[in-house]
């Protein structure tokens, strides 16, 4: 990459955030130096970033998954379930867990795509359908006797790094490939730049509508099969928390809500400004629910200007136009 | 007779928010107006030295225009001139960067397109503005919507406020039709409505004709004459110099974003030295060279196509290396016939062969990969360009598929070579094969949306109103390539409301009138002989004039003009 390249990219902005933060906190607060303490952040990370990445290749087609802490939640019940209650091999058992989350994620698209609904209430529905049956299945009631070698991956170490960020770089690399440099991925784009035009070209739209769904689903699945082995527990209540990071790192990352446009350096450097932001409050003793103040400003702020550019980008058209187009009424 | 422009209108109604009743600036006397010379009419509208600079553009420099009362002043140039730039800084939309704006002869600054209105200026853009939805009525009224009590759309009050307007302007449309069912051009007579229901006495009007017919715009041309002789200054843009002169008074021409002609007679304008000032040399006529003959072997035919969106037993073939033009009305169902072609729009009855065998197409990606038939759209924004995306996205779109290695991987520089030779081809001009669409003229983005079915590699190619608001040296490149095209034995059908184009390019003319095609006519290229047959063919099927078709309004419910 050329130094031209790296200064024009959208995510340099992140980049010097990031390491000013990670540089102002080690200067100045003596714990954010402490092992354990990188071991943390990196730890949470690992996981929120696979979760951003689900909500990632969804904005990609300009759809969305609200669904995805309730997929997690049941992937993480399926797969402890397996693990458990039948004892079934740790690989076989993720493997079903994942295979559940692509079930998922295919319900979602082929719901989406049979009944015409946007994607944001057939998610919001399908939430309560997943969640409800994770509850329903195991009363609320943790697997807690997972076998012993996957808590242990799940907690291993080498110094400040978790062993479960390996897992989470390769996905990144591996999807980075998979929307960078495949049909299958320029053509997700080509869908949300342009749905009407992408099918008018002739792409596929059914299937890659399915395809960007399955895709979410899966990366829920591992996002959630990683967490149920940082905590040794498959809990039901995985996912809970996970709308807000799924959607704070593709939009800070510099994703477009009307689709097209998703960057995958970008979430994962949003993703770390944020866990960096909520360590840094946790180590000066701030109150946690500032924390979730801080995330819900901070995509106020992301979503600001990229509303703004939209608009811009529009200049040729009126203040009215540009209403209709938000609103969804035909101009 | 001395004309006043506005209606008496109810001090509830043309109020402004505190209750003022607006100060309506007053136009001079028609006749008066008209008697005295260019240079004795007022001047109302004046911009002097305006600038305005777009990241990597500079789109107008150090412009001055003057516009007179009671004169129709057109503004020309070709794609990306500034001249909606201007209209824009005009009606308040942009800020200029340097400059001043004189209105009524006093200095102003616009910081909204509110303030501008305000000031009498009113516009009707290149892009509908109105809300589908809602009456002809409620879009004029839409700022002002009249209430009974303070929460309550006193409908009957909007009605009848709007359809004096209408009334008052000739416009023979109910004020109670749902936009969604007028056609294009009665669309654009409401847009003219609400412009000059605004009290307004400068109305700007950017390619107002760019999607409706010659005789639709005849109607549009009445209107605005009669507004002229009111004392209105109308500035009026259009890449179709034949309406500059029958039009207009005054023209002012643009090029790269400066004046080049200011404020001259149309009188004592010729064609060719609009179009030397425009393009910056003289125009080259093309002339189109003779192509092979094919073997006139049958690639696509229609039979009886019945849709839900219009066509109603549509008739159609087009041979191999041949140019059908499907010559209508907007709304004839000319677009909707080539949607279900390509199986977008659903077929209700008949049958699609190709190659003279009965086809099946679900879907557009069936249209492109078994039968290679593509459809260029008349949207070139909406449905044919992804325009945040690249150059090279955008024309290898139709073909990853064939570029595709090992697991679906397709390196970059595959996608560039494929490219490259297309863009050259077409003469994209464009800074790089990764610039964004949406950056280039709209000359060039036609280019684009056509270059991705070459590359396709398509055998039937249906170009939908392929230079509409395209400026005349691009319109001439466009028409170059798609008589190339056919030289090289594709079938193109082109759809066009243009009929110089259709009877420049086409060998043989479909006229298509109510769904239906009323009429088919062999080419002989004479311009006047053709169009009296095309519309020959209109006319018997009873819709020379799609306006107010069905919504009359009774005659005695309009008060004459003038008199309200």
């Amino acid at each position: 990459m050329t130094l031209r390249t790296l200064v024009r990219s959208d995510w340099l902005g992140l980049l010097v955030a990031v390491v000013g933060l990670s540089a102002g906190l080690a200067v100045s607060v003596r714990q954010f130096n402490t092992e354990i303490n990188q071991y943390v952040v990196l730890l949470n990370l690992s996981v929120t970033l696979i979760v951003a990445f689900a909500q990632m290749v969804v904005l990609a087609i300009g759809h969305m998954n609200l669904a995805i802490g309730a997929m997690g939640g049941l992937v993480a019940v399926i797969t402890g379930g397996l693990m458990e209650r039948w004892g079934v091999p740790i690989p076989l058992a993720m493997a079903i867990g994942v295979a559940s989350g692509a079930l998922m994620g295919l319900v979602n698209a082929v719901v989406t795509l049979r009944t015409g609904i946007n994607p944001f209430i057939v998610t919001l529905a399908t939430a309560s359908v997943y969640s409800g049956i994770n509850l329903g299945i195991t009363g609320a009631i943790p697997f807690y006797n997972l076998p012993a070698e996957f808590v242990a991956f799940g907690q291993a170490r080498t110094g400040p790094i978790p062993h479960l960020l390996v897992w989470t770089v390769v996905t990144g690399l591996a999807l980075a490939v998979i929307l960078r440099t495949t049909v299958f991925g320029r053509q997700l784009f080509a869908l949300g730049g342009n749905p009407r035009a992408a099918e008018l070209s002739g792409l596929p739209v059914t299937r890659l509508v399915i395809g960007a769904h399955i895709l979410s689903g899966i990366l829920v699945a591992v996002a959630a099969i990683l967490l149920m082995a940082r905590f040794g527990s498959g809990q039901p209540t995985i996912g809970q928390n996970w709308l807000m990071p799924s959607f704070a790192g593709p939009i800070l990352g510099g994703a477009a809500l009307e689709g097209g446009s998703v960057s995958i350096i970008g979430t994962a450097l949003a993703s770390g400004l944020v866990a960096l932001l909520e360590n840094s409050l946790v180590l000066v003793q701030a109150d946690p629910f500032w924390v979730e103040f801080l995330l819900g400003a901070l995509i106020l702020g992301a979503i600001g200007p990229s509303r703004f550019r939209t608009l811009y980008r529009g200049r040729g058209r009126s203040r009215l136009a540009t209403l209709q187009a938000t609103r969804g009424l035909q101009p | 007779m001395t004309t006043e422009i506005r209606p008496s209108v109810t001090p509830a109604l043309a109020a402004s928010p505190d209750g003022a009743p607006a100060e309506a600036p007053t136009a001079p006397a028609g006749d008066a107006a008209r008697a005295l010379g260019h240079e004795a009419r007022p001047v109302v509208l004046e911009t002097r030295g305006v600038r305005k600079q777009f990241p990597g553009v500079l789109a107008v420099d150090d412009v001055s225009i003057q516009l007179r009362a009671g004169e129709i002043h057109a503004l020309v140039g070709e794609n990306g001139a500034g001249k909606t730039t201007l209209i824009k800084i005009i009606t308040g939309n942009h800020h200029p960067d340097a400059g001043q704006l004189i209105v009524n002869g006093r200095d102003v600054v616009f910081s909204s397109a509110r303030d501008a209105l305000a000031a009498g200026i009113a516009v009707v853009h290149q892009e509908r503005n109105l809300v589908s939805r809602f009456t002809g009525g409620e879009n004029i009224m839409l700022e002002r919507i009249p209430s009974r009590g303070r929460f309550f759309v006193d409908t009957k009050a909007l009605n009848a406020e709007a359809q004096r307007w209408l009334d008052r302007l000739q416009i023979n449309v109910a004020a109670n039709v749902p936009v969604s069912q007028l056609s294009v051009a009665q669309m654009q007579l409401i847009e003219v409505a609400r412009a000059l229901s605004h009290q307004s006495n400068i109305l700007l009007l950017d390619e107002p004709t760019a999607s409706i017919t010659p005789t639709e715009a005849a109607i549009l041309f009445d209107l605005l004459r009669r507004l002229r002789d009111e004392g209105v200054a109308i500035v009026f843009v259009s890449h179709k110099l034949e309406e500059i002169f029958s039009l207009c008074n005054r023209v002012t021409v643009l090029r790269d974003g400066r004046v080049v002609g200011h404020d001259q007679d149309v009188a004592g304008m010729t064609r060719d030295r609009l179009v030397t000032q425009m393009i910056g040399r003289s125009e080259t006529v093309t002339v189109l060279p003779d192509r092979p003959d094919h073997d006139h072997e049958e690639l696509l035919s229609v039979h009886g196509l019945v849709n839900e969106t219009g066509a109603e037993g549509v008739d159609l073939a087009v041979h191999k290396g041949e140019i059908l033009g499907l010559y209508g009305l907007v709304g004839a169902g000319r677009s909707e016939v080539a949607k279900s072609i390509i199986g977008v729009d659903r077929m209700i009855a008949g049958e699609i062969r190709v190659g003279g065998i009965p086809a099946k197409i679900r879907n557009p990606r069936e249209a492109l990969q078994r039968y290679g038939i593509g459809y260029v759209s008349e949207n070139r924004k909406e449905e044919g360009l992804i325009l945040i995306h690249s150059v090279a996205a955008n024309v290898s779109v139709t073909i990853w598929r064939r570029l595709e290695r090992l697991l679906g991987w397709i390196p970059v520089r595959a996608v560039n070579d494929a490219v490259r030779p297309y863009v050259e081809r077409l003469d994209i001009r464009t800074p790089s094969l990764a610039t964004s669409v949406g950056t280039l003229s709209g000359g060039n983005q036609q280019k684009v949306s056509v270059a991705k079915w070459l590359a396709a590699k398509a055998r039937v190619l249906i170009v939908d109103e392929p230079t509409a608001g395209i400026d005349v040296r691009t319109k001439g490149y466009l028409h170059e390539l798609i008589w190339e095209l056919a030289a090289q034995g594709l079938g193109v059908i082109v759809i066009s409301s243009d009929m110089p184009e259709v009877v420049k390019l086409a060998d043989r003319i479909a006229v298509m009138s109510r769904g239906k095609v009323a009429g088919e006519l062999q080419n002989t290229r004479d311009y006047a002989e053709m169009s009296e047959r095309i519309m020959a063919f209109i006319h018997t099927n009873g819709v020379a004039n799609s306006f107010g078709v069905g919504k009359h309004v009774p005659s005695e419910d309009r008060p004459a003009a003038g008199a309200a």
